[in-house]
Order: C-alpha cells, then sequence, then structure tokens
C-alpha cells in the first residue's frame, strides 16, 4: 500500500493529512458525544488521592514541601469555593483532610495549622465550625513545634470567642506565655480573660491586640473582622435604643428606617462597619440586625450581650 | 595526571553542552516565572515559601534526570561505540578515563545547579521588588536568604553521589538497565531510615542484620534534603553540612572505586 | 631490539552464559618483527587478527604467554607514548570535528599550543582530510573516518604503528594513497604491524607477512621467501613442436596454447622437472625457446594455507556457534 509512491508524492501526502485530520475530528465528536451521555462522575474534583496522613511523605520522597503547597493551594482552594458556592455542601468536609495532609507533609508549615484553625473554627455557613478539629490541628502543631506560642494563643482564641469556654481559653493564653519567646502581653491576656471572659470590651481588647502584633495579614484580617462585628454590636445597641423610644412614643415598631430619618432622628439609613444597611427584624432581640447580606453576618449569638461572662 | 585528566572531563562537559543538555535550563525558568505570576491569589501570602519550595524541588528534579541520563552513558556509549578504543591506547590509564568522566559530568551538574540557584535568587528579588507585602509574610525566612545555598549546596553533592552510582552502572551494563537500577536506589536512598529499623516491620533479627547491612551500604540520600528546613528558616548548622557533605565524597570515592575495579581489568571484545 | 615479539600468546574466552565453554581465540602465537619492518598479518575472518592487535594494545589482556614491544610489555606509558593504533571501522565522536578530535587526542600526548596546531594541520593535510576538518564526525563517511583514524594514529610521530585493516573503507585511490603512507612510514624509520583482507596491497607493501587461520600462526616469513617457494607451474615455449607429441606427457601437461605455427605456450604442473620434458622433446625435434616460473600470488598462497588448516581444524578448539 504504497500511497506515496502512487499518484504522485504531494497527492499522497495530501490524503495522509486529510485522513489524519479527519480520525481526529471524529475523536473528538466521540468524546463530546460520550460526555453528553455518560457524564463523568461529578466527584472527581474532590479527590485526594491519599488519606492515610503517614503513607503520604513516604512517597514524597524530599518533594514534601512542595507536595504540602499544593495541598495547602487545594485546602484554600476548597475552602473558598464552598464558602462563594450559593448553595450546595456545606459542609467543607475536605477541608480537614486536607489541612492534615498539608500539615502531615510539612509539620512546620505555620500558616497551615493558623488559618487552618481559623477556616475550621468559622460556623457555618461561612465554614465548618469544627472547633475541635481547629483545636486538634493546633495542638498537632505545638507538637511538632513547641516553640511556637502562636499556636497556643491561636487555641485559646478558638476557645475564647467559638467555645466561649473563658476558663480553658485562660489557660492556653497562660500556657502561650509561658513558652520562651511569646510576647508579654500575653500574660495580660491570660488574666483579662480570666476576670472579664466575655465582655465585649474585654474581647475588644484582645482582638485589638491580636490584629496589631500579628505579622500574618490573614490573621490581621481575621481580627479586623472580628473587632468589626463587635463595632457592629455597639451600632445595633444604639440602633435597638432608637427603636425601642420609637415603640413607646407611637405603640409599635418603626416599619423602616426611612421613618426614622423623616423624623430626623437618624441622618441617613444606618450602615453597618462594612457599608451594608441594618435591618430592622421583629425577630431579632432589639428589633435591629445585620443583613443577611453582610460580611460580617453571622455574629455569634453569645456576644450580643454587652457585659458579663455566659455559660 | 591531571592534565589528561582534566581533558576527558573537559570534553564530557563539552559534549553536553553540544547536546543542548543546558537547555533545560530555559524550562527551569519558565516554570518559576510562570508559578511566580499564577500563585498570585491562591496561597494566602504564601507565594516566597511556594516559590522556594517549587525551586529547590524543580532543581532537584533535573539535577537528577541529568545525573541519571548522563551518568549511565558516560561510559557504555564510549565502550559500545568503540570510540574509548583511541583514548585507551593513548597515555591515558584506565583510572583517569573513568575520573575524567566523573569530573566531567560533575562539572555539568555545578553549571546546571549554580545557574538555577541564581535563577531563583532573582525571580524571588523580582517578586519582592513586585510586592514588598509578600516578603513580610514570610517571617521564618528572608526572602533572599543564603541558607538557601545550603540546600543548593547538599543537594549538587546529592547529585554526585547519584552520578557516581550511574557510572558504576554504566561500566558494565546498558543504559536502560542502569537507569532503572539508579533511580531505584536514588528511591531506596530515600527510605533509607526504614531499613535501619527494619526489625520492627519484619519481627526477624536476621531481617533486622540484613536491614542494617543495606542501610550502610546503601546510599543514605535522606540527609542531603535540607530544602524544608531552609525554607522554614530553621538552623542547618555547619558541622552538618560539612559532615553529610563528608559521607557524600566518601560515597562517591567508593563508587568510582568500584567502576575503576570493574573496568580496568575488561576485556573490550 | 625487535619492535614486536610475542612468545606464546594465547587468549581464552568464556562463551556461554550458564555453562561457559572456552573458546580459544588465539593459541601460542610466537611472532617477532624487526625495527622498520611492514608486517603484513593476514588471515580470513575470525581468524583472530584483531584479537592480537587488541592483545598488542592491551584492550584485552591475555589468558598466557608473553608480549613485548620496544622491550617493554604492551601498558607500559613509554610504549603508549611511541606507539600509534588504527581501530577497524574506527568511530569517533559525533560532537567534535576533525580538527577537535586529533586537538584533543594531541593534548593526551602532551601536545600544546603552537606544536599541536601545526601538527594537526600537518596530519590532516597528509591524510587529505584538510577540506573537512571543521565538520562534526557525524557527517563523516566511512572512507574519511578511515582517513581520520589515520591521522589520530600518527599523531605522536610513532615508532611502531598498529593498523587494523587500514584500507577498509577506502576506494582505489584511497587504499593507493595509504600504500604510499605506510611507505613513507617505513622509509621514516617506523615499524608498520598491519592486518588486511586485501593481499594485493599487503603484497605490495610487505616486507614479511604472517598467516593467521584459526587462532593459530600457520606460516611467517619474508615475503620474497615464502612466493619463492610457492610455484604455482610452469610455462614452457617450445618451436617447431608437434602437438600430439604432447600427448605422452599425460596429465603433466595442464594446458597448451599456440602462440603461432609451431610455436607454443606449455603450462606445467609444478612437480614435475621441466628440464626432462624439455630435453624430451628436444631429443624429438623441437627448439627450446623459454621456461619461466609462474609464481603464487599471495593470495593463492592464502587461499591454500587456510583452506588446508579449515578442513582440519586443530583439536582443543571449540568453534563457537553460529
Amino acid at each position: 500500500m504504497d500511497i506515496l509512491a502512487r499518484g504522485g508524492r504531494r497527492r499522497g501526502a495530501l490524503a495522509l493529512l486529510v485522513g489524519a485530520v479527519l480520525m481526529w475530528g471524529a475523536a473528538v465528536s466521540l468524546q463530546a458525544w460520550r460526555e453528553r451521555h455518560y457524564a463523568l462522575p461529578p466527584a472527581a474534583s474532590d479527590v485526594l488521592y491519599f488519606r492515610a496522613g503517614s503513607a503520604v511523605p513516604r512517597v514524597a520522597m524530599g518533594f514534601d514541601a512542595i507536595l504540602a503547597d499544593i495541598y495547602w493551594i487545594r485546602a484554600i482552594q476548597h475552602f473558598g469555593g464552598t464558602k462563594r458556592a450559593a448553595g450546595g455542601d456545606k459542609s467543607y468536609r475536605l477541608l480537614y483532610p486536607l489541612l492534615d495532609l498539608t500539615t502531615t507533609l510539612d509539620p512546620h508549615f505555620t500558616v497551615a495549622y493558623r488559618f487552618g484553625a481559623i477556616f475550621l473554627s468559622e460556623s457555618y455557613p461561612a465554614g465548618p465550625g469544627r472547633t475541635d478539629q481547629a483545636i486538634a490541628l493546633l495542638e498537632r502543631g505545638l507538637a511538632a513545634d513547641p516553640k511556637r506560642w502562636q499556636y497556643a494563643q491561636d487555641a485559646g482564641f478558638v476557645h475564647y470567642w467559638w467555645l466561649h469556654d473563658y476558663k480553658t481559653a485562660a489557660a492556653w493564653f497562660d500556657r502561650a506565655s509561658r513558652i520562651e519567646g511569646a510576647p508579654w502581653w500575653l500574660r495580660s491576656m491570660a488574666a483579662t480573660t480570666l476576670a472579664e471572659g466575655g465582655d465585649r470590651q474585654s474581647s475588644r481588647r484582645l482582638w485589638q491586640q491580636l490584629y496589631e502584633t500579628s505579622d500574618d495579614e490573614w490573621v490581621k484580617n481575621n481580627a479586623e473582622l472580628k473587632l468589626s462585628q463587635l463595632e457592629a454590636l455597639d451600632q445595633i445597641d444604639a440602633l435597638a435604643a432608637l427603636v425601642r423610644r420609637y415603640t413607646e412614643q407611637f405603640g409599635r415598631p418603626p416599619d423602616s428606617w426611612g421613618t426614622l430619618v423623616s423624623m430626623r432622628w437618624l441622618s441617613g439609613v444606618p450602615l453597618d462597619p462594612s457599608g451594608t444597611p441594618f435591618e430592622l427584624d421583629s425577630a431579632q432581640e432589639g428589633g435591629v440586625g445585620l443583613s443577611k447580606q453582610s460580611p460580617l453576618s453571622p455574629i455569634p449569638p453569645q456576644f450580643t450581650k454587652k457585659t458579663g461572662p455566659t455559660s | 595526571m591531571g592534565r589528561v585528566i582534566g581533558l576527558v572531563a573537559y570534553h564530557v562537559f563539552k559534549e553536553s553542552v553540544r547536546d543542548k543538555v543546558l537547555y533545560n535550563l530555559v524550562l527551569f525558568a519558565v516554570v518559576l516565572i510562570a508559578a511566580s505570576y499564577i500563585l498570585g491569589q491562591l496561597t494566602a501570602g504564601q507565594d516566597i515559601k511556594i516559590i522556594k519550595d517549587l525551586g529547590l524541588a524543580a532543581s532537584a528534579v533535573f539535577g537528577l534526570f541529568i545525573a541519571v541520563f548522563i551518568g549511565v552513558g558516560l561510559v557504555w556509549k564510549e565502550v559500545d561505540k568503540r570510540s574509548v578504543y583511541n583514548l585507551l591506547v593513548k597515555p591515558l590509564r584506565r583510572h583517569e578515563f573513568i575520573i575524567g568522566k566523573f569530573l566531567g559530568l560533575a562539572l555539568t551538574l555545578l553549571v546546571n545547579i549554580a545557574v538555577m540557584a541564581v535563577a531563583l535568587y532573582v525571580v524571588l528579588a523580582l517578586m519582592n521588588w513586585l510586592e514588598p507585602g509578600l516578603g513580610k509574610a514570610s517571617v521564618e525566612a528572608p526572602v533572599l536568604d543564603p541558607q538557601l545555598l545550603k540546600a543548593f549546596a547538599l543537594l549538587y553533592v546529592q547529585l554526585l553521589v547519584v552520578t557516581s552510582v550511574a557510572l558504576f552502572f554504566s561500566t558494565f551494563s546498558g543504559p536502560m538497565l542502569s537507569a532503572a537500577f539508579t533511580f531505584g536506589l536514588y528511591i531506596v536512598g530515600h527510605f533509607n531510615a526504614d531499613l535501619a529499623h527494619f526489625e520492627d516491620v519484619v519481627k526477624s533479627p536476621a531481617a533486622g542484620w540484613l536491614g542494617k547491612a543495606l542501610y550502610y551500604i546503601l546510599p543514605n540520600l535522606a540527609p542531603f534534603d535540607v530544602k524544608a528546613a531552609v525554607v522554614h528558616g530553621q538552623a542547618v548548622s555547619a558541622g552538618y553540612v560539612a559532615l553529610t557533605a563528608g559521607y557524600g565524597v566518601l560515597y562517591v570515592g567508593a563508587m568510582l572505586t568500584l567502576a575503576v575495579l570493574v573496568f580496568a581489568r575488561r576485556d573490550f571484545k | 631490539m625487535l619492535a614486536l615479539e610475542t612468545e606464546n600468546l594465547t587468549k581464552d574466552y568464556a562463551v556461554g552464559f550458564w555453562r561457559p565453554r572456552p573458546y580459544r581465540a588465539l593459541d601460542s602465537l610466537s611472532l617477532r618483527v624487526e625495527t622498520n619492518e611492514v608486517y603484513g598479518f593476514l588471515g580470513p575472518n575470525g581468524a583472530g587478527k584483531t584479537t592480537t592487535l587488541k592483545l598488542l594494545t592491551e584492550l584485552i589482556y591475555p589468558t598466557s604467554g608473553r608480549i613485548s614491544i620496544l622491550g617493554r610489555p604492551p601498558g607500559d606509558p613509554e610504549v603508549r607514548r611511541r606507539v600509534g593504533y588504527l581501530p577497524e571501522a574506527p568511530y569517533f565522536y559525533d560532537y567534535l570535528s576533525a580538527e577537535e578530535l586529533l586537538t584533543y587526542f594531541a593534548g593526551l600526548f602532551g601536545l600544546r599550543g603552537q606544536v599541536r596546531r601545526t601538527r594537526v594541520a600537518t596530519l590532516l593535510d597528509k591524510v587529505g582530510i584538510a577540506g573537512e576538518r571543521r565538520l562534526p564526525l557525524r557527517k563523516f563517511s566511512k572512507g574519511m573516518l578511515q582517513r581520520v583514524g589515520l591521522a589520530q594514529a600518527l599523531l605522536n610521530e610513532p615508532e611502531v604503528v598498529f593498523l587494523d585493516e587500514p584500507m577498509s573503507g577506502l576506494d582505489p585511490l584511497g587504499r593507493r594513497d595509504v600504500r604510499a603512507l605506510i611507505l613513507e612510514l617505513r622509509d621514516r624509520g617506523c615499524t608498520v604491524f598491519f592486518s588486511s583482507h586485501i593481499l594485493s596491497d599487503a603484497e605490495a607493501v610487505c616486507s614479511r607477512v604472517g598467516i593467521i587461520v584459526g587462532g593459530q600462526l600457520v606460516t611467517s616469513g619474508r615475503l620474497s621467501e615464502i612466493l619463492a617457494f610457492q610455484v604455482s607451474g610452469w610455462e614452457l615455449v617450445m618451436a617447431d613442436l608437434d602437438p600430439s607429441a604432447l600427448a605422452a606427457f599425460g596429465d603433466t601437461i595442464r594446458r597448451v596454447t599456440r602462440i603461432s605455427e609451431g610455436r607454443y605456450m606449455i603450462e606445467l604442473a609444478p612437480d614435475d622437472e621441466p628440464e626432462r620434458i624439455v630435453a624430451r622433446l628436444r631429443a624429438q625435434g623441437s627448439h627450446f625457446i623459454s621456461l619461466n616460473p609462474v609464481r603464487t600470488t599471495l593470495e593463492d598462497y592464502f587461499v591454500q594455507q587456510v583452506t588446508a588448516r579449515q578442513a582440519a581444524p586443530p583439536a582443543g578448539r571449540v568453534m563457537p556457534e553460529g
């Protein structure tokens, strides 16, 4: 079958080329047809390839740091992707395994522990709300790096903010302060927490301290978010006072901010620190609350009280 | 003696250059630069760490491929093509031939690693200049950390060990088999620690003995890998570097001696 | 001093992987080559010529026996400095040019700078590839590689030169050049030891030859002596001859050719005493014109020696399979 000899070389070469293009086109069409009728299972993007933590460093063989980086990137994407998706599975179920792999491959990957704890602690729908996993992660970090007082500090914050367990939080701050190289203010943080835990003012102080002394931008951002939330709570209190006055005066709550504005009680529609308007919501205590669309939402309910420790 | 060794070594280097081996550096640079662009939003400010990891890992991979694929051909190609006949009847002793071949590839690797190290520093400097904030996020180690050189130095010695193994196989075995064996030893070399405690896995004293013996005989490559430590700013002492490098050099010596042993009394049919 | 001497040089190979049997490639080779001789080492394929040359250059090691080159063992650095070698069908390096290769090898001899440049240039000229000096060797044809091989063998102005099939791959012009080169080397005082298939070339340049068959040296000696003893026949020219008279001699007479009226050329077998035949023919009335021996060519001699040996291979030598 000497195509090239018969009928001239040019025509033979052209025929072969056309044949190749046709075959390729057929392959592509077949693929498209297959995809329409037999779609690949959607979980493809969820595959970790490895679940057992300790098997991975063996296979990594000297490339563990770069593998850790890859799993770190995937952890962030998983977290961000799930958070931003309009609906769907908000369990963030791969988050802990990915962080586990990252930190097993690179036990000194500080950021993975710290942000990992932040991500894991965030409550639904902004995160999985798994404070137990967050603490476990930080404890592993401490096991690998006992000198990293930041892990102990972060664990204290988890207990403080999410678990409202001020005794344990203070104990963590105290443990952190005893680690060589820890800053002086951890001592006072421990004391304050024990004395006034749950108090909005002391919370504000704690977060302010964290904000000012952290080098990690994301830890800073996290602290900033909490401070904004606290500020929003103050604003809600003030607005709730206005709503109460109106209710006492007119016998029913105002139906919109416009009413209060026209009465010159407010100069304009009140905005929370993120710039989203507050909502008049009779279901909320005080009749005022954060808009569901606000990035500051939701605020852990315990902090809506102004003073006094709870639970 | 040094003169003829130098001539052989120089020609190994010349052949690598003319075979366009050094073009791998272009690929390396492209990978680094592309990665530094893409990383951007993905990593929560960990760009510097990731670029360092990537630069060191890529250097290790490219270096390994050069060491193995050129190494397994160093002696074999000359014997197979019979060009070695011309050399060995000149005033060149057989051991000088072996040493010269090794040093030639060592030189090629040195140039390769040096350029990769420089490229990494340049990319890091660029990243730092374009976005100074990134530097602050990586508090553990400075952006242009001189300690990275320790990682490169130990990587280089590790590659010399791999080269010497490849060259040893090259004296009696064809490239396919030699490459398989050398890669195999590279992999085993990273799991060496497991061999030392083999009796924990297989409960028998004989296995423990065998494990320990293999642990000492096979190249122990894991200690050369200080990439993670350096990127995290952990101290790698000069003593550690010196001792590990010393182990490497001695191992190379042992391998080259074995190679000379095989090569010296060999008939070239 | 002898340029080359071997004494009972023997080389055995183990053939086969599971139960190696010995294969005797060379069996007790003893030869002597005087200084300034041109020695042709001849034999059929697989006879052991290349094996011998590799033993002489220490590319392989002998099983037993002794080698002495210029009075020293073959691996001696002094020998390496004073000897040149052209391997069979040489291969060099694809990535170098002819000039770079010669420069490299010259460097191994310790030549440097201007001396080296001149030497390289001269040799490139002498072997006729000066025009292709910068061309990468991978572009060289077989004949050109052969020339490069010759050039590199002569870089150190050697006293003894070993050439393995120096004419192979060359066209007739090239072969003539090599013959001239060999004679020039001889005139300069060099000793040339070469192996070859091309017997006419050997005949043209050699002072002595050795023939090796099946690993054994079957004959060695001055060319003139070998060929002198080997008369393959006689050519007798008689005039006034009556051809019918020749019938009486029977098989002795191989052929009769008529030259002219009454004049015939008679080809006789070598064993006879041609004088007897002449006498008898004269007695019958013919006249004697001339009697000339027909010498064997080297080729005839060669074929005769080889076939005799191959018909009855010597005991103890296991022939390789295939």
